[in-house]
């Protein structure tokens, strides 16, 4: 692939702790977006909130990155008005397992060998393998096995629709092209950028 | 760093290729849900109806029109089974998530209401040998 970006995630003066609260922010947005469409069943999320996420993944350093990832998690549940009932615990647990999977994914692939569309994926469906492996546990019993097979397809569908379209967007959007590579005015660096 | 920046010199790249990490997740993923699909939904079909909540456990034949009330963690469930189909018709939850899914009738549907932890589901003929007595 012809990507003119470097795997190496952007260097920040201030940790990226900046570019992680306006990722929230848009996290906040799409959820109150998603939380307005209507869902075709019940337990069906495009998982709208999950793009700044992806996108954080090769964006900022670990500390920002698990920070937006908990920010997200608390500002969905205040949103939802879940957030002091024990089912804020399975937001928490999905989107811990798919940030740290995307993360470790990212580790070992740069995006020449997987793009937002696997990574996205991944995520998808392990954060709803870890929501179901929470109510096997502590609420359902045994009876959570059937809820396996929908929350795997489901996210698989939904991680190849969110992926497909924060690849697109990746590679058309003006502003993540000046985040990943800043203009630089130093003299030493005499190259394309205007 | 300013967030909003007009960089037009990398704008438009050209179109999506598939890289190979992608298509083997992806593959799994299909992979995995095809095994969970065929192992849940792969019994033979009918017949009753499982609640769960909690500790507890109720069978229902699914050939009775009935209501039955649920106890769960934040209140009373309210299960309909009419015309063979089994549904959440009230509950105490905030969201009501649970009441709006569709009434389950084959072997490996489900339902369920997580705030107030009650879980329904349909079971195959295969289970019925193992139950002692059922509810009529």
């Amino acid at each position: 692939m012809r990507s003119t970006r470097p795997y190496a995630r952007p260097t920040f003066a201030d940790g990226g702790r900046r570019l992680a609260a306006f990722l929230a922010a848009l996290a906040f947005f799409l959820s109150t977006v998603e939380y307005m469409l209507p869902r075709p069943v019940p337990f069906m999320r495009l998982g709208l909130a999950n793009l700044p996420l992806l996108i954080a993944v090769d964006l900022l350093p670990f500390g920002s990155y698990i920070a937006l990832a908990l920010v997200k998690v608390v500002g969905m549940s205040v949103l939802t008005g879940s957030l002091f009932s024990y089912v804020a615990l399975f937001s928490l647990a999905g989107t811990l397992a798919s940030a740290l999977v995307m993360r470790g994914l990212r580790a070992v692939a740069g995006p020449r060998s997987l793009s937002y569309v696997g990574l996205c994926v991944a995520g998808a469906v392990s954060s709803n393998l870890a929501q179901v492996a929470l109510a096997r546990v502590f609420v359902f019993g045994d009876s959570a096995r059937f809820m396996a097979p929908a929350f795997v397809g489901l996210g698989l569908v939904s991680g190849l629709a969110l992926g497909a379209f924060t690849q697109a967007f990746a590679s058309k959007s003006a502003w993540l092209a000046g985040v990943l590579a800043p203009p630089v005015v130093a003299d030493a660096s005499a190259g394309g950028q205007a | 760093m300013p967030l909003i920046r007009r960089a037009g010199a990398t704008r438009g790249r050209g179109g999506f290729q598939v890289r190979w990490l992608d298509a083997l997740i992806v593959a799994l993923s299909a992979a995995l849900f095809l095994y969970l699909a065929v192992s849940v939904y792969g019994s033979p079909p009918s017949s009753v109806l499982v609640i769960t909540s909690g500790e507890h456990e109720w069978i229902y034949q699914l050939t009775q029109e009935r209501e039955i009330d649920v106890p769960g963690l934040i209140g009373m469930s309210v299960i309909g089974i009419h015309d063979g189909a089994a549904h959440i018709d009230d509950s105490p939850c905030a969201n009501r998530t649970c009441v709006a899914s569709q009434p389950i009738s084959r072997a490996g549907e489900w339902a369920a209401c997580l705030p107030n932890g009650v879980f329904i589901r349909i079971e195959g003929e295969e289970h019925i040998d193992e139950i002692d007595a059922t509810v009529r």
